[in-house]
């Protein structure tokens, strides 16, 4: 197998937002090294064709497992991540029909209650949009180049919550999503 | 050929050094690192590889001046 250009064509064709709030990042980017900013997203989201607007916005929670966190770290991929991403709207809205579909990923530090990723799918009606954003949510977190580290309240680290599918599909590029469960 | 590993990866080697050795596929790449540090096998197993932002699989031929890049699964999200 040879290093893939489909991916790169998608992320030419696709639409990824861009934040505002951060300008170290490319203007596009879907990683962002700064605070997403979420409201800017969502209003470059809407659409005349759309009648729905679907705004997910994974945030970072105060416990895990029951430990406390005390903030997270994620790492990326740059380059791959962007083109897994792009690809992964691009098909979200050829399947759905969707009027917008637009993901933004964290890295660095993200501290509680702090956005660490969004999607925003706009589409005709709800139904599709709904179903394209957890879609699009579920493949990222399980095939985007993107690892997150906890950091606890007592001071240790430790790089988890890997995607785990493989133990049960026996194959890394097979993955089971919770939408499908 | 330069190596780059990222998240728990980076618990067992550096983030980017090179190898000198003529590693022609990703089983013989593995084979190596396990060398370097045996306690990465199992995370190594569920890795992934790319070149030039691409995955590849064993069947790639990898050249000697490719930068290899080592995926862990995913946790983003």
């Amino acid at each position: 197998m040879t290093p893939s250009s489909s991916s790169r064509r998608a992320a030419e064709d696709s639409r990824v937002q861009g934040d505002s709030h951060a300008p170290a990042d490319k203007p596009g980017s879907a990683l962002s090294a700064g605070p997403i900013d979420m409201v800017g997203m969502l209003a470059g989201a809407h659409h005349p064709g759309a009648g729905a607007v679907v705004l997910f916005s994974g945030e970072v929670r105060d416990n895990n497992r029951g430990r406390a966190v005390a903030f997270l770290e994620y790492e990326a991929y740059g380059p791959l991540a962007e083109q897994l991403i792009a690809e992964i709207l691009a098909t979200a809205k050829e399947k759905w029909s969707l009027a917008t579909a637009i993901a933004r990923h964290r890295t660095g530090k993200v501290g509680i209650g702090d956005t660490a990723v969004v999607v925003i799918t706009a589409s005709a009606h709800r139904g599709e949009a709904y179903a394209a954003n957890r879609y699009i949510i579920d493949r990222i977190k399980h095939e985007a180049p993107i690892w997150k580290c906890e950091h606890y309240a007592d001071g240790t680290h430790e790089w988890g919550n890997n995607c785990n599918c493989h133990a049960t599909t026996g194959d890394v590029t097979k993955h089971i999503y919770e939408s499908q469960g | 050929m330069k190596i780059h590993v990222y998240a728990g990866l980076k618990d067992y080697f550096l983030p980017e050094f090179e190898v000198e050795d003529i590693i022609r596929n990703t089983d013989e790449l593995k084979a190596l690192l396990l060398t370097i540090n045996g306690k990465a096998e199992a995370l190594l197993s569920t890795c992934r590889f790319a070149v030039e932002e691409g995955f590849i699989d064993n069947a790639y031929n990898l050249k000697n001046n490719d930068t290899i890049v080592i995926i862990p699964p995913s946790s983003g999200g």
